[in-house]
């Protein structure tokens, strides 16, 4: 029986808020003294994307950007956590852009391939929503056209 | 059909979390790609797993439906502090290693105190020797690989994700002994609590223990409780 899929776990996850503070703290730390390491960075960044706080997964993704740009070595981490941070944040072509890099370079990357049709289903849910809203304003747009020409009639 | 308290249901799913560890490329994925999807990829179409990944599996065990929910945890160095906030509210732990490497299985120590650290005592635990179809280069001997489990009071299985010898045993080895320890899944008779509440070992205790853990990460739960009754801390 093949299992449930699409599914990631750090997109539905979050620390607590305990757990968070320790990343913060070792992150502001490091700041105080300048010299931020590459792993408490990524760790605060990983922290923050998984934060429900939209805040939070904005200066996770600024984070993860900054790193993806300086240390070529961390880049896979970082193209997946953009592209779920973007994701979380319902910047879905964004998302799509990092993770589509990612699978650039990993094809079989089963990850990937999950973030990948979790971010499809996304677009096309909005997409059916955007309809739905396009088409209740037409027919709002109707109903209110329809009763100024009868008004217009009396 | 949904049920508003599954939990008085005698038939609805008992839920366990299962975490996969161990050393990077031992074949943690592998072995639950085997076991959840029966299927195998080869070493240069798998990637390291980045942070975690999930995966939801229902079986039929001692009479019994579980759904369970198995992490599988990078087994990479750099990840090591995001791994440990996986731990919580684990009933089962599967450590890996690969019998041709002998470094991966050197490196079990460093796992259970891993798990000292982050879980329950009555966490279940079992070790796993994989890749036993490389019999050619093997490192590490069957007989090596139990005593080391038995010293360490858990389950022990070799297996190969290539050839699923062993992959489903493994598993559901785990999951009849967590059945068999009702503290670990029952519901606490009030309150939302299961039994797996406050299972985890206090906050002290990980404190304690976080200058043991693997270089270059931080204890996440170092200062979490310590002020006991949280809440606001500004």
């Amino acid at each position: 029986m093949p299992s449930e899929l699409p599914y990631a776990a750090d997109a539905e996850e979050s620390l607590t808020y305990d757990e968070l503070q320790v990343l913060k703290i070792q992150y502001e730390k490091e700041l105080a003294q300048s010299h931020v390491t590459v792993q408490t960075t990524f760790n605060y960044a990983w922290g923050l994307v998984k934060s429900p706080v939209k805040d939070h997964q904005v200066e996770g993704v600024r984070l993860l950007g900054e790193l993806y740009r300086n240390e070529p070595t961390r880049r896979r981490e970082c193209l997946y956590y953009l592209a779920l941070g973007h994701y979380k944040l319902a910047n879905y072509e964004q998302a799509r852009r990092f993770n589509t890099l990612l699978l650039d370079k990993e094809p079989t990357n089963l990850q990937a391939q999950s973030l990948a049709s979790l971010i499809d289903k996304k677009v096309t849910q909005e997409g059916y929503i955007g309809m739905a809203i396009a088409g209740g304003v037409a027919a709002v747009g109707t109903l209110i056209l329809a009763s100024i020409i009868r008004r217009a009639h009396k | 059909m949904t049920s508003s308290a599954p939990a008085a249901k005698p038939n609805a799913p008992v839920n366990v979390k299962l975490l996969l560890i161990g050393n990077s490329s031992v074949g943690k994925s592998s072995l639950l790609l085997r076991f959840s999807d029966e299927q195998w990829l080869p070493e240069d179409e798998s990637s390291a797993t980045i942070g975690v990944d999930f995966r939801v599996h229902k079986m039929d065990i001692k009479g019994k439906k579980v759904k369970l929910s198995i992490w599988d945890t990078a087994g990479q160095e750099r990840f090591r502090t995001i791994t440990s906030s996986y731990y919580r509210g684990a009933q089962g732990v599967i450590l890996v290693y690969d019998v041709s490497n002998r470094e991966t299985f050197d490196a079990l120590p460093r796992w259970f105190s891993e798990l000292e650290t982050y879980v329950s005592d009555a966490v279940v635990r079992i070790v796993v020797g994989n890749k036993v179809d490389k019999e050619f280069s093997r490192q590490v001997t069957f007989t090596e690989g139990q005593q080391f489990a038995t010293r360490m009071n858990c389950l022990f299985v070799e297996a190969s994700a290539k050839t699923a010898v062993g992959v489903r045993d493994a598993f559901q080895e785990v999951v009849s002994k967590i059945l068999d320890t009702p503290e670990l899944w029952q519901p606490v008779t009030s309150g939302n609590k299961t039994g797996i509440a406050g299972a985890g070992k206090s906050a002290a205790a990980a404190t304690m223990q976080s200058n043991q853990t693997m270089p270059g990460s931080v204890n996440l739960h170092e200062g979490a409780e310590e002020e006991s009754a949280g809440g606001c801390m500004c």
